[in-house]
């Protein structure tokens, strides 16, 4: 069993680190800040699947806490970059 | 027991699946919106499959209960990012072609 | 097996911090930074440093992704005057060239390799039993709580954390020091969207329960003062970015209570101790438990009004003359 959860932890990572491509290609900063809900959920699925795998179940107000404040990223961007222009790709 | 974890696999696999799904979405689907789309819809199915699984395979009522909740917070949270980050876009967008018409 | 994890992680953070540091756009750099703020909380749950994990989360997610947005949002090309004093800054500067970098150039990467031969001969010599933690540990019925990170932040090296409180007040001085206080001259204007006004008002009431859980839980496990501040620090970054800035909306004196009340009550609580004949932070054993929570729910209300202010801050310096002008 612990070896399939690492196979999954292992796998997440990995689409992690695909969904990096998008942050390099853009073209916006709205497709870049994308990437940052993609990263946030991925993580917290991480998270969830090591608690189980390290029987450490603290790891869940990890969890909690990046998930309460992914989204203060997306509100932020949005209100302070509600009066600006596109910057050109 | 056996049970248990075969359930675990189970919805383990099948998140993985959405995960990846969600992912090659957003890396090759041609627009911002339907990005938006992939991402938020597969990535959050994806999640809840794996919260399932972990709430069975550990197995006690009050990690179950906070796995539900980071699920439920998940869901919310992105949705509502879904629809700012769309709005976003588009007074963007808007606002270029204004600029460029006039 | 779950070496594989690590190697991953490893590869990742390493590849994640460089790239942060050399991608050739702004924008690329800052949401690279966000995603080596997650490796980084993975490698330290991996490290079983689960109380780092929580900060990093916290810090790297939501604190300084907000401050690096509003940030970059005064370095994109936006066509205006700003940009132009930039250039002509730049072109004020004289020009450097390739033969006047080598010099520096050589002195840095001398004292970094010296640094890193410093940092490995550290890493080496780490005994076995893990440093001090026994003796942390021997100590923990005297501390007043069952978490020995806990124990160590805030009784037996309270002086430490005392200082950090400052050194994050100290940042906040910096802050006003560069743009000066126009803090509390923001109107009130709420956000006309239903959504985002609807998910402020959900969110807020879960932050400030979830920070007050971390809080409490840190007399038993990973959590504490600083982890709360962040989350209830992201509480007024939100009401600040729905058009509702906190420090407009109460009186001036509370605000400037909020932001010391923290540094304050520690301090007088280490004179009161030296009054009662103890040495300065040296809780007495009965008490312990209870004076630390206070004392971290002191410090965390101030933690988190430093973090709101500094945001609110730097914000309104971005948002620049005219708008501040208009609105008064």
């Amino acid at each position: 069993m612990d070896g399939f959860f690492v196979i999954v932890i292992v796998f997440l990572l990995l689409n992690i680190a695909l969904g990096l491509f998008r942050v390099w290609r853009g073209p916006k900063v709205a497709d870049r800040l994308l990437t940052t809900q993609l990263f946030g959920t991925t993580g917290m699925a991480i998270l969830l699947v090591l608690a189980g795998y390290l029987k450490e179940l603290t790891l869940l107000n990890v969890a909690i806490t990046f998930n309460v404040l992914a989204i203060l990223l997306v509100i932020g961007l949005v209100q302070v970059w509600k009066n600006k222009k596109e910057e050109t790709p | 027991m056996m049970i248990k974890e075969i359930i675990t696999v189970i919805l383990l696999v099948v998140g993985c699946f959405f995960f990846l799904a969600g992912t090659l979405g957003v890396l090759r689907f041609p627009d911002l919106f339907s990005r938006l789309h992939a991402l938020t819809k597969a990535d959050n199915l994806g999640l809840g499959f794996i919260a399932a699984g972990m709430a069975v395979y550990i197995a006690s009522p009050w990690a179950a209960l906070k796995i539900f909740f980071i699920w439920l917070f998940t869901l919310l949270a992105s949705s509502t990012s879904c629809y700012l980050i769309a709005r976003f876009q588009k007074e963007q967008n808007h606002s270029k072609n204004g600029k460029e018409g006039g | 097996m779950s070496v594989l994890i690590d190697i991953i992680l490893a590869i990742l953070a390493v590849y994640l911090a460089l790239q942060s540091l050399l991608a050739p756009r702004l924008t690329q750099s800052v949401f690279l930074f966000f995603a080596f703020g997650l490796a980084l909380a993975l490698a330290w749950i991996r490290l079983g440093a689960v109380d780092v994990a929580i900060t990093e989360a916290a810090i790297a997610a939501g604190f300084l992704g907000v401050l690096f947005l509003d940030a970059l949002r005064d370095f994109s090309p936006r066509g205006s005057e700003k940009k132009e004093n930039l250039e002509a800054v730049q072109n004020a500067l004289p020009k450097n060239n390739t033969k006047s970098l080598l010099l520096p150039g050589m002195a840095l990467m001398l004292g970094l390799g010296l640094f890193l031969l410093i940092a490995l001969e550290a890493v080496w010599k780490i005994p076995d039993g893990g440093g001090l933690t026994a003796a942390a540990e021997a100590l923990l019925p005297e501390s007043g709580v069952e978490h020995p990170v806990t124990a160590v932040l805030l009784n037996f090296r309270a002086y430490d954390t005392w200082l950090e409180i400052g050194v994050i007040l100290l940042g906040l001085l910096a802050v006003f020091a560069v743009g000066g206080i126009k803090i509390y001259r923001k109107p009130v204007m709420a956000t006309q969207d239903p959504l985002l006004r609807q998910v402020i008002l959900f969110f807020t009431p879960v932050l400030f329960l979830f920070g007050a859980f971390l809080l409490y839980i840190g007399k038993t496990g990973p959590g504490g003062a600083f982890q709360a501040a962040v989350l209830w620090g992201a509480i007024g970054i939100l009401l600040h970015l729905g058009g509702r800035p906190v420090f407009s909306m109460i009186p001036r004196w509370l605000g400037q209570l909020l932001l010391t009340i923290g540094l304050g009550f520690f301090l007088i609580l280490g004179f009161l101790f030296i009054a009662g004949g103890a040495t300065l932070f040296e809780y007495p054993p009965a008490h312990a438990g209870v004076l630390i929570l206070i004392v971290e729910t002191m410090a965390a209300i101030s933690i988190a009004a430093a973090l709101t202010a500094i945001f609110a801050n730097l914000n309104q310096m971005n948002e620049g003359p005219n708008e501040i002008e208009s609105t008064n």
